[in-house]
């Protein structure tokens, strides 16, 4: 069907004031909406530039500790390695040269000579009673 | 720029002005804006989308992408209320997309388009009129519809819409006006409905 020049400038009128409320009636948003897209906004905002102390991470100053270092730490530090050192050379140096007035010492404080000390005598009770 | 500004301040303050100062950490311009875009973006997208719940969560998310474009937002680049419609846009032409393959995909259950205000008296509500305008508006191909709401209704001018959406200015002249004749015939059948029953002719 044909619409007359009247009918079509109605229509554009009518269309125009369709146009006219619908500017005026526009959605409004629900507190609840707005309440999201604002929590959003502050989730999401760059956190202003504060002055706090930067953290430094200061370098190491005492170096890393070497082998021997850390040998004399698990005894219980330089001194006590050197004692341990001293001892067990002084035990190699007795037991080779196994001076005179030692074998007098061990004799009177063990009552027979050094040579024959019975270190595990109940092994030798138990081969003697086969 | 003071560093402090006032509420009236930032309630005058430029789009533009208030997204710097929200990326500079001020929430204050987080709420000016929320309060000036959000009913444009939901407004926007209630036409488009013709449904209130999917408008609101185009809003949402619209503001979100907004939000996270401020740190990197280049002055004089975008208008952002134009930026804010364009992501509109592209949010509902998605969801027009995925309600068509959902429609395409159960086509049974696929509702009629809604007819407005079927069955009305003369001297009809307000609401009904509407309703009959947005069904025409639903009826609109895509292009037509977006063209036509942001000029009659966003009230934007035809070089914002050609950036909004990406055309040139003789082409959203020509999307409005085609839009606004097939809206005026689709209008035409329902002119009783609407309540213009007796005027003119």
């Amino acid at each position: 069907m044909r619409m007359t020049g009247t009918e079509a400038m109605q229509d554009r009128d009518d269309l125009d004031n369709l146009f006219a409320a619908a500017r005026a009636s526009r959605p409004v948003p629900s507190e609840a909406l707005m309440a999201r897209v604002l929590a959003d906004a502050l989730a999401e905002q760059p956190r202003p530039a504060v002055a706090v102390a930067p953290v430094v991470v200061v370098p190491r100053l005492v170096p890393r500790l070497g082998l021997w270092s850390r040998l004399a730490a698990v005894f219980g530090g330089p001194g006590a390695l050197a004692g341990i050192g001293s001892a067990a050379a002084a035990g190699l140096f007795i037991g080779y040269v196994q001076p005179s007035g030692l074998s007098v010492l061990g004799d009177a404080v063990l009552g027979t000579p050094l040579e024959t000390v019975e270190l595990m005598p109940d092994v030798d009770g138990l081969l003697a009673g086969e | 720029m003071p560093r402090d500004m006032q509420a009236e301040d930032l309630a005058q303050a430029g789009d533009e002005v208030l997204l710097a100062r929200y990326a500079a950490g001020d929430p204050a311009a987080a709420r000016v804006l929320t309060q000036r875009l959000v009913p444009r973006a939901l407004g926007y997208a209630a036409r488009l989308l013709g449904d209130g719940a999917e408008a609101e969560d185009v809003a949402q998310e619209a503001m979100l992408r907004l939000w996270r474009a401020a740190p990197g937002w280049r002055a004089g680049e975008a208008q952002v209320s134009t930026w804010l419609y364009r992501v509109v846009t592209n949010l509902c032409t998605d969801r027009m997309r995925a309600r068509t393959r959902r429609r395409a995909a159960a086509l049974d259950d696929a509702p009629d388009v809604p007819d407005g205000a079927r069955g009305a008296e003369a001297g009809m509500i307000e609401a009904d009129r509407m309703a009959a305008l947005q069904a025409a508006l639903d009826a609109l191909p895509e292009r037509q519809r977006q063209a036509v709401v942001l000029r009659h209704i966003e009230g934007l001018g035809n070089p914002e819409i050609a950036a909004v959406m990406d055309i040139g200015v003789e082409a959203v002249e020509s999307l409005t006006a085609r839009g606004k004749r097939a809206l005026a015939a689709l209008l035409a059948g329902q002119r009783g409905e609407l309540g213009y029953e007796d005027d003119g002719d």
